[in-house]
């Protein structure tokens, strides 16, 4: 059976829907990404599977358990880690750690070898103030808290938002050392370059799931040509090639613009011609492979179409 | 059951990295029970009394001597007219004038009575009211001489009614006697109540209320781990409160010491309910603490502690039913002062425990919902 099963979930506040008819299934041992901007529903989901809120709609069972009628043995089976820092600013770090693990009845000692890798990079700050930590060791530190009571099923919100560039791809890293102990992860990001590094990731947009598969995967579903163009003038030709006949849609990423265009039309030629007509130097145009953000990116505009 | 012990070891441990607050709590009530016993006073002294003599006659004379020479009243002087004295008590030279009006004399002796006129300024009513109470027995004890004088003229044994006025409970009228009892209790609303809503909607604001609701910790583990250090906290608090006004304010202390213990205790936990009500309404810290201060104001202005609640409006006594202070205070006079036993306050017993029940249910509700 899967480990995280969702089923037609959806979550209101105050008739602004923040999670609408979401279903999802997750493998046991997985590490999922649920990728997606601000705003998307993505903290409401895991609030819901974590029994911190009632769903309005639908149900949910995690390791086995319904989140509404089992919340009690489910607490003891999940690990969550939300995407601000909760823990005591006022206690160390070790006070922190043995605090959390006493709660879910046991000690540090005893499943110390479950944290062991991530805590002797805490250990030498085990007594300092867990308010007093940088942003990457209280990642850390809370991830820390989040495993020691040995859950079967990990939630991590964003645990990589405001994190240095090094210290993220250390906690990846970190991720995937846990994950391949058998820990199903279920982790969201609004970083759409970590969603390579799950097993499989979903999309998430206005509350809803555009789609779901495993990341080398999705980028197939992106059927149109996709070039990336440059020019001197990067303002002008965003917009000249927006106003271009075979134009589907244009967006900036870095020092090129990914092109999209329309079926049948814009070959690398006619592209040309088109910007040497508006009078643009130093174009460079290459055919290029769909990233995984081009295809959130295709997703999002097919559903919005106003967008 | 080890749950209540590590939340409370966890609460302890933060109470100590806070040492300031910590000290707050214990010296800023103790500061406020000092100097609201000492300061608070109604006895009025050196009160500005000016006179206006119409007469100028030994009567008149004999009468105004009598104000001076008291420490109640200075005498500011000798005003000319009417017009004077009116001006005198909007500038605030004088608290009050005394009017003696012409043939004050020859109207005592001739008619046998007469009448002199007190302006006071009333805007603080209770000290007028106090100036007038003075005031009146010195006219009064002005006209007994007088009669005295008269009796030797007119023999016969004239009626006359002694009224003697023993003091029960506070013989000496001491102010001190009457607020030490009242104040010790509402030390504990502040530390009780007020603090404990601050603390555990800090914990709602810094998100770990939200990692606690993830872990198997039960609700009443939750609020029981949360009273405890509170509780133990306020019942140091009240024994200090306690000694200081034995001896150094030297209140009685008829009643039972323990029974006062009791009651410290229920009343911390109904404090305590409070708070978690208040934490579980408010979202910050801001919004606990001015509706913990809106709440606390209300009480002790209702509750007695300084007015008598008997003389107050009838919904204003409506009001007090559910105002627990109204009945620790009740119980603290009467238990320090009279020497009531626990039959004597099982009325206020009742209604105690009734609203600390009632408020961590509410309160216990209010969290389910909010979860």
């Amino acid at each position: 059976m899967d480990a995280i099963i969702i089923e037609n979930i959806s979550k209101a506040y105050s008739k602004i829907p923040a999670v609408s008819d979401v279903s999802l299934s997750v493998r046991p041992g997985e590490l999922f990404g649920l990728i997606g901007p601000d705003g998307a529903g993505k903290t409401t989901l895991f609030k819901m599977l974590v029994t911190l809120l009632l769903p309005d709609k639908g149900r949910a069972t995690v390791a086995g358990r319904d989140v509404v009628k089992d919340y009690k043995a489910l607490r003891q089976l999940v690990g969550y880690m939300p995407g601000r820092f909760s823990l005591y600013p006022d206690l160390s770090v070790e006070e922190n750690l043995s605090f959390f693990a006493t709660v879910f009845g046991t000690t540090i000692k005893e499943n110390y070898h479950l944290i062991q890798e991530i805590y002797v990079q805490l250990e030498p700050f085990k007594n300092r103030r867990a308010g007093q930590l940088s942003g990457g060791m209280k990642q850390k530190l809370a991830l820390c808290c989040a495993l020691i009571h040995k859950p079967e099923v990990l939630f991590l919100d964003e645990p990589t938002t405001g994190v240095d560039a090094v210290s993220r791809k250390e906690f990846w890293d970190m991720l995937r050392k846990l994950n391949e102990r058998g820990l199903t992860t279920l982790v969201s990001t609004p970083y759409m370059d970590e969603a390579s590094r799950c097993d499989r990731i979903a999309f998430m947009q206005t509350g809803k799931i555009l789609a779901v598969d495993q990341p080398v995967a999705i980028t197939s579903r992106f059927k149109k040509r996709l070039y990336a163009v440059r020019a001197a003038d990067t303002y002008q030709l965003i917009h000249d090639l927006r106003e271009a006949p075979f134009t589907e849609s244009c967006y900036a990423f870095g020092e090129f613009l990914h092109l999209t265009v329309k079926s049948n039309e814009g070959s690398e030629q006619q592209i040309g011609r088109f910007l040497q007509e508006k009078n643009h130097r130093n174009i460079e145009i290459h055919a290029i492979q769909p990233g995984i953000e081009d295809t959130f990116m295709a997703l999002m505009t097919q559903t919005q179409p106003t967008a | 059951m080890n749950r209540i012990r590590y939340m409370v070891e966890k609460e302890i441990q933060q109470l100590r990295r806070n040492p300031v607050l910590l000290r707050i709590m214990i010296a800023a009530p103790i500061m406020q029970l000092i100097l609201l016993s000492y300061a608070a006073n109604y006895e009025v002294k050196n009160l500005n009394i000016a006179v206006v003599d119409g007469d100028h006659t030994t009567y008149s004379q004999r009468l105004v001597s009598k104000f001076r020479y008291l420490d109640n009243f200075k005498m500011t002087g000798y005003l000319p007219g009417d017009k004077q004295a009116r001006q005198a008590l909007l500038a605030g030279d004088a608290d009050l004038v005394l009017v003696i009006p012409p043939h004050f004399e020859r109207d005592l002796e001739k008619e046998g009575n007469t009448s002199v006129q007190l302006l006071l300024n009333a805007i603080d009513g209770s000290k007028a009211g106090i100036a007038n109470g003075y005031a009146t027995a010195i006219v009064r004890d002005f006209n007994s001489d007088i009669i005295a004088e008269t009796k030797v003229v007119t023999p016969g044994v004239v009626p006359q009614l002694d009224i003697e006025n023993q003091y029960w409970y506070n013989p000496k009228l001491e102010y001190k006697t009457f607020m030490v009892p009242g104040v010790l209790f509402e030390l504990l609303l502040l530390v009780g109540g007020l603090v404990s809503a601050l603390n555990i909607v800090r914990e709602k604001e810094i998100g770990t209320m939200e990692q606690l609701n993830v872990t198997p910790i039960r609700k009443h583990e939750f609020i029981i781990g949360k009273s405890i250090p509170f509780v133990v906290i306020g019942l140091v608090l009240f024994t200090i409160g306690l000694l200081l006004g034995r001896f150094l304010f030297q209140v009685p202390l008829v009643g039972s010491v323990a029974l006062m213990y009791v009651f410290a205790v229920l009343f911390l936990i109904l404090c305590v309910g409070l708070g978690l009500l208040i934490s579980t309404l408010a979202e910050n810290q801001q919004q606990a603490l001015f509706v913990s201060f809106f709440l606390l104001v209300l009480f002790i202005l209702l509750s007695g502690l300084f007015a008598s609640t008997e003389n107050m409006p009838v919904w204003a006594q409506w009001l007090n039913v559910i105002n627990p202070l109204k009945y620790i205070i009740e119980v603290g006079r009467n238990v320090m002062l009279k020497g009531s036993t626990f039959a004597d306050v099982s009325r206020q017993f009742g209604a105690l425990a009734g609203m600390a029940i009632g408020l961590l249910l509410l309160a216990s509700w209010r969290y389910r919902k909010t979860v």
